[in-house]
């Protein structure tokens, strides 16, 4: 296939298109047509003939080189098509936990809507559970089994998640330890001489910042 | 220098005392260093250096003559190296390229022997901290993205360099700080823009958190190479013609035209690649209100430049509401003065 399309290419690049008025205008009435699919085909049998004019390769090791080309061919199809299967199946399961993700935040909410207020700060504490009657006392004892049921449902999540980014090429990488640069500055400014201890630069004043640092406070709350 | 910022701007003639907030701001960017502390009178005072150097043979008339004229130097490797705005206007009156020790927003690759000089400019606009281990925010680009580049390594070396000097030095997005400086009044939510020397930093922020930030690898030096190649005068020189005080809406010249041309060009780009990240869709806050755009960094300083800026941003169909579209009017320093707002938070 792709010798067909590279001799269309190349067909392409070194022929012109002339309309039928313009082939009459130049005096041509017939045309011989042929299909690039049988260019390429007769290239083929020339490249194949070549080879066996050429004794250099003998004609049973061209058919096998050709032989074993094709086959490795269909099996790097076959592992990329397993490939995108997987994936596929991969994807799914994703979806399926997003869901289920999606329902048991939705049945924790309505847990949750079920405690009276103050009971929904907080998961699982004993004292908000034997404070509360008996529809609270439910959602607190069914509360840490939808938590526990999350967090394993995320840890999995972040397995397929790693699985399939290594699949894709990718992997979760751990940050390492902050690089340092301090050796580039060993020594340096220590013995240049200069004038500049002599020299006042310009300074310029600008509009003060308290209004921003006040807007600022207050966005996180502190003022 | 546009009148409006010079309004905003009054030269102070005095350094700033000790008894105030601590914390400082450093800008380091491509084209200029600027370091912003909080002063006595309840404003800020920047300090401000081109980020340049050039290199003349060394010789004691030369020194003595540097000096007398307040020309900052320093000898390196045998030879006279004038730092800053000097450096500049000597490049152009010999006709020469200056050294940059940062290209496309990043230390520059080719200038690595230029640290010492970087080192030395930012010790002087920075100065000693006046209690040890003081905050100072300096400001990263964000991630190219038309260029692969390493900001991990730029950080890690301005992070070393400041903490060397007796700070603790924390990063912070160059266009998140152009929010902090700019955006108060929408309670930090908006688009803050940094046109620097080598980059444009864009930032979109809700309530002071980043949401996404990004940048792309076009700035003044941008527009002052490729002026430069379609006149045919150096880099140094096509810088000045931008920044000798003309209006990109009303050219004069056919240098002027050129300069024009290749702004209007830089607008239209960081606002498509704006508009491409908010229709991908990927971690874009969705905003019900109109937000504000703020622009800051050097670039905008050409006169014309919002208006330009709000034509171009009129042509496209932008994918949010978009409330006020203004420059900062300490367009210049807006990046510091947001570091400086970011270190005295982390002080308080």
């Amino acid at each position: 296939m792709e010798t067909v399309k590279d001799v269309k290419d190349a067909l392409s690049a070194r022929s012109r298109t002339a309309t039928l008025e313009q082939l009459a205008s130049e005096g041509r009435k017939k045309v011989r047509l042929i299909k690039a699919e049988h260019v390429a085909a007769m290239i083929h049998a020339a490249v194949h003939s070549a080879i066996e004019t050429s004794g250099l390769v003998p004609k049973e090791d061209a058919d096998r080189l050709v032989a074993r080309s094709r086959d490795e061919f269909r099996s790097l199809m076959r592992e990329r098509e397993d490939e995108l299967s997987k994936l596929a199946e991969l994807q799914d399961a994703l979806e399926t936990r997003d869901r289920e993700i999606e329902r048991l935040k939705n049945e924790l909410e309505a847990a949750q809507k079920g405690m009276p207020r103050g009971g929904a700060s907080g998961f699982g504490g004993s004292d908000q559970g034997s404070q509360a009657g008996p529809q609270t006392g439910l959602a607190a004892a069914g509360s840490p089994d939808i938590s526990a049921a999350i967090e394993k449902l995320a840890g999995s999540l972040n397995d397929r998640l790693e699985k399939l980014g290594k699949k894709m090429g990718i992997s979760a990488a751990v940050e390492g330890e902050e690089v340092k640069f301090d050796g580039l500055f060993k020594d340096t400014g220590k013995t240049l001489e200069s004038n500049m201890d002599n020299i006042q630069v310009k300074k310029k004043a600008g509009g003060g910042i308290a209004a921003n640092l006040e807007r600022l406070k207050k966005l996180k709350g502190g003022g | 220098m546009t009148d409006n910022h010079n309004q905003n701007l009054r030269t102070a003639d005095h350094v700033a005392d000790t008894e105030v907030a601590l914390g400082k701001g450093l800008d380091v960017g491509t084209a200029n260093l600027a370091a912003a502390v909080q002063n006595d009178e309840g404003g800020i005072t920047v300090t401000v250096e081109r980020n340049a150097f050039l290199d003349i043979p060394s010789d004691v008339y030369s020194k003595n003559m540097l000096t007398k004229l307040k020309v900052p130097y320093v000898v390196h490797n045998g030879k006279l190296v004038v730092i800053g705005e000097a450096a500049f206007e000597l490049a152009n009156v010999f006709g020469r390229e200056t050294r940059r020790p940062m290209q496309d927003g990043l230390v520059s690759p080719n200038e690595l022997d230029a640290l010492p000089m970087m080192k030395l400019i930012i010790s002087k606009i920075l100065g000693e901290p006046r209690q040890a281990g003081e905050n100072c925010y300096f400001c990263v680009p964000a991630p190219s993205l038309d260029v692969d580049n390493n900001v991990v390594y730029h950080q890690g070396l301005f992070e070393s360099m400041i903490n060397k000097m007796g700070y603790t030095a924390h990063a912070i997005n160059e266009a998140h700080a152009v929010i902090f400086a700019e955006l108060a009044e929408s309670d930090f939510t908006g688009i803050g823009l940094s046109f620097g020397g080598g980059m444009a930093n864009a930032c979109i922020a809700y309530k002071s958190i980043p949401c996404v930030s990004f940048s792309v690898a076009r700035g003044g030096d941008w527009i002052d190479k490729n002026v430069a190649h379609v006149l045919g005068v150096p880099r140094s020189k096509a810088a000045y013609i931008k920044e000798r005080g003309i209006d990109i809406r009303d050219p004069k010249s056919r240098e002027e035209e050129a300069v024009s041309i290749y702004y209007r060009s830089l607008i239209s780009y960081v606002l498509t690649n704006i508009k491409a990240r908010f229709e991908s869709g990927k971690n874009m806050p969705s905003f019900t209100q109109p937000i504000d755009i703020a622009c800051a960094g050097g670039t905008s300083l050409v006169g014309g430049f919002i208006e330009v800026f709000r034509e171009e941003f009129a042509k496209i169909d932008f994918p949010i509401p978009v409330g006020r579209i203004f420059r900062s009017d300490e367009a210049l320093t807006a990046v510091a003065k947001g570091c400086l707002v970011a270190a005295a938070i982390g002080e308080s």
